[in-house]
């Protein structure tokens, strides 16, 4: 309703609408109040586009939990406050260069320049010791240098890491990778770190690569992964990977790549390159998939994969899809 | 990303008409574009990321129902990349929150991988509108709107009159829709 959405409505009806609403929901409502507000509603149009409008003021809190909600919001409030976070900026303009990279743990200036991926995003960047880093989707690192080693922390999704020589060193420092699950240790390597639901995922293609699972406290058990291996980690130790098909390296080719993988773990391994949800039904899910696809175009993905099993795409809107078998 | 950016930029010069003209546009973002991307870059200390905010920024300036031409151009970009740059800060912390609200909170009330931007942007822009509240009228509304609370029963948690609830959760309420039809 692109029309009603522009609509500037009387702010006294507004008003008007809104002491209804409190009356209504607030409030037990007796038959007397509710007949007098359906009275008010049939009055003009504008009451009942302002009563649409204001009834719709709580969509954001049903959709969320409510103890998650308080916490959080609660844990972000406590945090820093807005106004906390203007002076902060204010600080910042004044400290000017603090660089990304190339000093030790600053909190504030770190907060404000983690490196980060959108949602269907994916970036690379260099450090200064020559490393290359890939963020996956919606993927977030910090990087904290210092003269015996190089750290990243992965915040939040997924990373490839190719590391550099390190030559402004006398000799390479050592290179870690903090996870929520594990600290990841090496001198020279090409991996893959992804932070999933069920644990750490590290795959090597390069060099090798030790894994301290846990926090640093813990580090007794040392696993060394090497070239063309793939674990899963928790932070209580290894676990059996089930490759499930999907060539975890595509990504890094802008593609998404299965073979013979099930639709129900390609929908889920795909919608982290799209917003919103995306799901197919459990009569499709079993279905397998095979393929190269181009990350750019979700849609265009969706739409090949429909094709080619017989499915049907239902848009409920753009951020909500779902695969269902064509009838 | 940026490349799509751009794309959106420029169709969206050819399309606003009613806002600032489009040749005025054009001229704001050749003349200060490149000095806003170091304006940022030198605040974040991080190319990409600066780049991106700059981007946000004119889209922002677009979006915005600026008609005038503007007097101190500088100055008003530089005030929206600012705001930009906190709702990121934000967001961010929400995040985090978000995060260790999982850990306290038991495994089966965590919402799946799939929702969680969904109720993240939710979050955001309560967030917001919290933002905007007095203590009071904050806390009586999250009362209602997540406790379910009915306004006698805040009255009586509050220590306060009902009709002060009721007149805290409409002040809410207009805030509410401020933000949702008015701002934008």
């Amino acid at each position: 309703m692109p029309n009603s959405e522009a609509q500037v409505l009387d702010p006294a009806v507004v008003d008007q609408a809104i002491h209804w609403l409190v009356r209504l929901r607030f409030n037990p409502a007796d038959e007397q109040t509710q007949r007098t507000f359906e009275h008010w509603l049939r009055q003009r149009p504008e009451h009942f586009l302002a009563w649409q409008r204001v009834e719709a003021l709580g969509d954001d809190f049903a959709g969320v939990p409510p103890d998650l909600a308080r916490h959080t919001l609660k844990g972000a409030r406590s945090g820093m406050h807005r106004r906390q976070s203007l002076k902060l900026l204010g600080v910042l303009a004044t400290v000017g260069g603090a660089t990304w990279l190339g000093r030790d743990y600053t909190p504030l200036p770190a907060l404000l320049a983690q490196q980060h991926s959108r949602t269907g995003e994916q970036r690379r960047f260099q450090l200064d010791d020559g490393s290359l880093i890939q963020l996956n989707s919606d993927s977030a690192v910090d990087s904290y240098f210092n003269e015996q080693r190089r750290l990243i922390v992965l915040r939040r999704g997924e990373i490839i890491v190719n590391t550099g020589a390190d030559a402004g060193s006398a000799q390479p420092r050592p290179f870690w990778v903090q996870t929520r699950d594990a600290i990841i240790s090496t001198q020279n390597a090409r991996f893959l770190a992804y932070e999933r639901d069920d644990g750490t995922l590290l795959a090597v293609q390069r060099g090798a690569v030790s894994v301290f699972p846990g926090s640093s406290q813990t580090l007794s058990v040392n696993n060394t992964v090497q070239a063309g291996n793939q674990r899963l980690f928790t932070s209580n130790g290894v676990r059996e990977f089930k490759d499930n098909g999907l060539d975890v390296w595509s990504w890094s080719d802008g593609v998404i790549s299965a073979h013979h993988m099930r639709l129900g773990d390609f929908i889920g391994a795909l919608s982290r390159y799209r917003p919103g949800l995306l799901r197919c039904a459990e009569e499709v899910a079993d279905l397998r998939v095979s393929g190269t696809f181009q990350l750019a175009d979700t849609d265009q993905v969706l739409a090949l994969v429909a094709q080619s099993l017989h499915l049907r795409i239902d848009y409920r809107t753009q951020y909500w899809v779902t695969l269902s078998a064509a009838s | 990303m940026r490349f799509i950016i751009n794309y959106v930029f420029s169709e969206m010069l050819m399309r606003s008409n009613d806002t600032l003209g489009n040749a005025d546009l054009a001229l704001l973002y050749r003349s200060h574009h490149s000095w806003l991307h170091s304006w940022l870059s030198r605040r974040i200390g991080c190319h990409e990321s600066a780049a991106d905010l700059a981007q946000d920024t004119f889209v922002r300036l677009l979006k915005s129902r600026q008609i005038s031409p503007l007097r101190e151009p500088r100055a008003y970009l530089s005030s929206i990349a600012r705001g930009l740059m906190i709702d990121r800060y934000r967001r961010r912390e929400l995040e985090r929150a978000y995060f260790e609200s999982l850990a306290l909170l038991p495994p089966q009330a965590a919402p799946s991988e799939e929702d969680r931007l969904l109720i993240l942007d939710s979050l955001e822009r309560i967030d917001r509108l919290l933002d905007l509240l007095k203590p009071r009228v904050r806390q009586a509304f999250l009362l209602a709107q997540l406790d379910g609370l009915t306004c006698l029963q805040i009255a009586e948690k509050l220590c306060v009159s009902r009709s002060t609830v009721e007149r805290d959760l409409a002040k809410a309420l207009q805030h509410c829709y401020r933000l949702r039809y008015a701002e934008q």
